[in-house]
């Protein structure tokens, strides 16, 4: 992700101020990427009972959960509609992997198979990693303000709650030769990098 | 800045200067990227050199595996880098962690070295080392990238370079933590994992190697850079006064000059190897710029006067 990306963003925040518009965005995008990783580790509730993966993929999928209800909270919504319309496409690449991974019902993203596991994982790490507000936050931000805190505190937890993924991408679906996992990961990771760089561009649009 | 593909991987480097001029090349320390480099790359192009710095595997614009980057893999990279730009030789500067990578390479491809530079750097992991980088790595995964950043200025860089560039240490740690990422990070230190103490090879290391060591360098300290001193036979050990860990940083100017006048007096045919120890002038352009030490330089203490009529006490 290149710096002129969050750097234009942030301008055109610096120059509009954190409006009802500018947070909108940003919370239709993290709670996009929030609820669509959510979505698989709820499936999670499929794994053997007091399994030590499932405690902490559910672990995981209780905080995304709470940091939408947060978004949902402290973000002061826009009241143009035409704004949450136009998200749609923004979003559109979070939810579409779902449809190309798992057609039919999420559940059969962890129960058809490791590949189809370590894709989840491999797309939660990339959301965790990639989607990375606090650098478009105006450095004159009020420190206290709600929304601000908001996305620095899912942030800061992002990195704790990546170590998930990272311990069970170098460890799970061993069976999986390395090439295909690393194939994996990277078409995960650019998927993400691909619809946060969109996003970055929508952001900064004035 | 460019791209050199290498095996699998992308690797982001920069390169200034004349293609037959004599080529010094950087290495970053963990956090860092390439465009550090760049008052220096100016400085020594402007001189008559070709001046190579790149982000390591796992770094800035380099590629970065999510699965695992090995040590082992980063001399390789280097030397396939060198023969991307079409270079057999080159003068290797590093830093920090970068300083581990170099010593690798130059017990790999030592052939291909004309000197060796290793500013604020270890060769094996003291027990006050190996604790201090738990606490790095634990703060980075239990806590964030942040809070490292947060950790490693005040570690690194003086109070008084600290209080001068307050206003802008913000705007740095947003760069810094948009050019990194934590899970590459966290694949860089985990690289060491099964880390083995290289002091035992250092022997073998014969091209001429200049060793930087800030005076108030706590992080890796004056044992890690006196083993080095005291191991590679064609060696000196330069003591930077008043530098904390990250002086290439705080102190440019006078870091070109000390690696200006080694590669100089390398080239000139004029250096000694002699292992012996010097202090660094604390002006760039002092004349010398370096001075011989005196005393114990393992000691941060100056000499100083006992009283004849001091009695001795007992032992710690």
């Amino acid at each position: 992700m290149t710096p002129d990306l969050f750097d234009a963003a942030r301008s055109r925040i610096e120059r509009t101020g954190f409006d009802p518009d500018t947070q909108t965005r940003i919370a239709l995008f993290l709670s996009a990427a929030k609820s669509s990783n959510a979505t698989f580790l709820g499936c999670a509730q499929l794994l053997p009972v007091g399994d030590l993966v499932m405690q902490f993929l559910q672990a995981q999928q209780f905080r995304e959960l709470e940091f939408v209800t947060l978004l949902a909270r402290v973000a002061r919504w826009s009241p143009n509609p035409l704004l949450y319309a136009a998200s749609g496409p923004i979003v559109a690449p979070l939810w579409a992997h779902w449809w190309a991974a798992a057609p039919g019902l999420p559940a059969a993203a962890i129960t058809a198979g490791a590949e189809q596991l370590y894709a989840g994982l491999a797309f939660g790490h990339a959301l965790l990693a990639h989607v990375r507000l606090t650098p478009v936050i105006p450095a004159k931000t009020d420190p206290l303000d709600a929304f601000a805190v908001a996305l620095a505190r899912i942030e800061q937890e992002n990195g704790r709650m990546l170590q998930t993924q990272i311990r069970l991408l170098k460890e799970a679906c061993a069976e999986m030769p390395a090439e295909q996992r690393e194939a994996i990961v990277e078409e995960k990771s650019k998927l993400v990098e691909a619809a946060f760089a969109r996003f970055l561009g929508w952001l900064a649009e004035a | 800045m460019t791209t050199a593909n290498i095996g699998k991987h992308e690797i982001n480097y920069s390169v200034q200067g004349d293609a037959g001029a004599p080529l010094i090349t950087f290495v970053n320390g963990l956090t860092q990227s390439v465009g550090l480099w760049t008052a220096y790359s100016k400085h020594f192009a402007e001189r008559g050199y070709r001046v190579l710095a790149y982000d390591m595997l796992g770094q800035g614009r380099s590629s970065k595996p999510v699965l695992s980057i090995v040590l082992e893999d980063q001399p390789r990279i280097l030397a396939a880098l060198l023969d991307h730009i079409g270079a057999e030789r080159t003068f290797l500067a590093a830093i920090s962690f970068g300083g581990i990578v170099a010593i690798d390479f130059a017990l790999a491809y030592g052939e291909r070295l004309d000197g060796l530079v290793l500013m604020s750097t270890f060769a094996d992991l003291t027990p006050q080392l190996e604790f201090l980088g738990a606490a790095l790595y634990e703060g980075l995964t239990q806590v964030g990238l942040p809070y490292l950043q947060s950790l490693l200025y005040p570690m690194n860089l003086s109070g008084a370079w600290i209080a001068a560039n307050r206003e802008r240490i913000p705007e740095m740690k947003r760069a810094g933590y948009i050019g990194n990422d934590l899970y590459a990070l966290q694949n860089l230190m985990e690289s060491f994992v099964k880390f083995t103490p290289r002091g035992p090879r250092l022997h073998e290391i014969e091209c001429p190697t200049l060793i930087l060591n800030g005076e108030y360098d706590f992080f890796t300290p004056r044992e890690c850079h006196d083993l080095m001193r005291r191991e590679i036979c064609n060696s000196r050990l330069v003591l930077m006064q008043r530098a904390y860990h990250a002086f290439t940083l705080e102190m440019p100017a006078l870091t070109m000059r000390q690696i200006e006048h080694f590669v100089a007096s390398v080239r000139d045919g004029s250096w000694s190897g002699d292992q012996s120890v010097w202090v660094a002038a604390e002006s760039a352009d002092a004349e010398p710029c370096l001075y011989r030490a005196l005393g114990d330089h393992m000691r941060a203490i100056p000499p100083y006067e006992v009283p004849a009529n001091a009695a001795a006490g007992s032992a710690r």
